[in-house]
């Protein structure tokens, strides 16, 4: 799991933590028992609410290999931040708002389907915003109680990237600066990279 | 409360100011891998309407950071965005290590910020030059190459000067080439605007050409190898911009208001 702190946010958005699973194997549950927390009423609800206080980002959709590219992460995570230290989220938690922002479009339905857990998810990473008062083991813990999968290190990630729906989400198919890198993939994956990052830092000027 | 990306720039390291913006250096987390970015801030102008400040610098944040964009995804060498805060007027993108290219020729060292030239002595461009394991002939090649690309997808520049346009340094950059040690990067977008008009592309070349002349003496081989370049990138539509280019030596930036 990383950790890392931006002490220029307000004290409760002012820690992020997040960790990597592959193998995971309860997907489908995990996203039923998503649904059903945000529907439930009363204390149970609110227990389970908290339980599942996450974002879950489908791993395929992240490449986060070297410095760079943990940046396609932490560049959604911030300006998730920055809206709801400015009361402008679009969606109804913070969390939900780094999946939205991974997104290019404004469908926030869309982008959960794309970006967030499906039941077919086999590697994904979970991100927690929290204050300093929230101990990181504490977040692990409960990380590792509610997905069943293997931990692994953000650098396991571009292996599991699924780089032609991120070219396809992006319209990035036909862009000079994609098909100039055709024939080098590693120079491709980075010139995507870049292109993505950037178009999660500015979407919230860009219509 | 006081906005987060006003807390950022209190803790970050002011780089210059101009009159529309100051520019910083700062880490946007306290991660230990986390890379450094520049910051551009158009702070707020007194001397304007509340309202119409907070309006006009929103919609040139927001121009800045999608020409960045057009020209990311057209392949131009250019800086990616890392944060946008449109509300308070923060840009901010990669930070590039190196030198811009006034630095690096004849002529265009000092001047610009005197306080530091009293500190150190500032480095002979003629051996900055060969840090970069660059000829000036290539260097040329290489500025006409980017702002072709850059044409090519209908972005004009609007204030192509030396200042500019960086190298990077070799020791942080792997360059794909085996002889060049470095890249070329368009910087400072804040008068970039679209547009396919001939006479727009003329006027953008036209206009690094007095920045070469009055501030690099004896550069017009340099800008030859340049436009040499730009022609050869920009293929067909050459023809056209380069008649236009002839003209606009004649008559200045301005078109005539007669008539």
């Amino acid at each position: 799991m990383e950790s890392y702190q931006l002490p220029q946010f307000p004290a409760h958005l002012s820690c992020v933590h997040a960790a990597l699973y592959t193998d995971v194997s309860d997907a489908d549950l995990l996203r039923k028992r998503l649904i059903t927390a945000s529907t439930a009423e009363g204390v149970d609800g609110e227990r389970e609410r908290d339980a599942l206080n996450f974002s879950f980002i489908e791993a395929r959709l992240v490449w986060l290999f070297s410095i760079t590219s943990v940046n396609h992460m932490r560049t959604a995570v911030y300006q998730a931040l920055l809206a709801a230290s400015q009361d402008s989220l679009r969606t109804k938690t913070v969390h939900s708002e780094i999946i939205w922002a991974l997104n290019p479009t404004n469908n926030i339905s869309e982008a959960m389907r794309r970006y967030g857990v499906s039941d077919t998810t086999t590697a994904l990473i979970a991100v927690r915003i929290a204050g300093p008062e929230v101990l990181a083991t504490s977040v692990e813990g409960d990380m590792d109680a509610v997905i069943k999968g293997t931990k692994a290190s953000f650098s396991a990630l571009p292996a599991l990237t699924d780089w032609a729906a991120v070219k396809k989400y992006h319209k990035l198919g036909n862009e000079a600066a994609v098909r100039d890198a055709k024939n080098d993939l590693e120079r491709e994956h980075a010139v995507v990279d870049s292109i993505v990052t950037s178009s999660v830092a500015m979407k919230s000027v860009m219509a | 409360m006081a906005s987060s990306s006003l807390t950022l720039i209190s803790t970050s390291t002011l780089i210059s100011q101009g009159a529309e913006a100051k520019v910083y250096k700062a880490h946007l987390t306290a991660a230990p891998s986390e890379p450094l970015v520049l910051l551009k801030h158009r702070f707020h102008k007194g001397y304007r309407h509340p309202t119409l400040d907070a309006s006009l610098t929103r919609t040139r944040v927001a121009g800045e950071a999608r020409a960045l964009l057009k020209c990311l995804r057209s392949g131009v060498n250019v800086p990616g965005v890392r944060m946008v805060d449109a509300a308070e007027g923060v840009l901010g993108i990669d930070w590039i290590d190196g030198n811009s290219v006034r630095k690096l020729l004849p002529g265009g060292a000092g001047e610009e910020d005197e306080a530091t030239s009293s500190e150190d002595e500032e480095p002979d461009p003629v051996d900055l030059l060969h840090e970069y394991d660059i000829s000036v002939g290539v260097l040329g090649q290489l500025i006409g190459q980017e702002i072709a690309k850059m044409h090519l997808a209908d972005v004009i520049h609007g204030d192509l000067t030396t200042s500019n346009m960086m190298l990077r340094h070799p020791a942080s950059f792997k360059s794909r080439h085996s002889t060049l040690r470095t890249e070329l990067v368009l910087i400072d977008f804040g008068l970039s605007y679209h547009s396919s008009l001939v006479e727009d592309k003329a006027v953008d070349l036209y206009v690094l050409e007095r920045a070469f002349s009055s501030t690099h003496p004896d550069s017009e081989p340099l800008f030859a190898s340049v436009l040499k370049a730009y022609e050869l990138r920009m293929g067909k539509e050459w023809a056209a911009i380069g008649r236009r280019l002839d003209d606009v030596r004649l008559r200045g930036r301005k078109r005539s208001m007669v008539g």
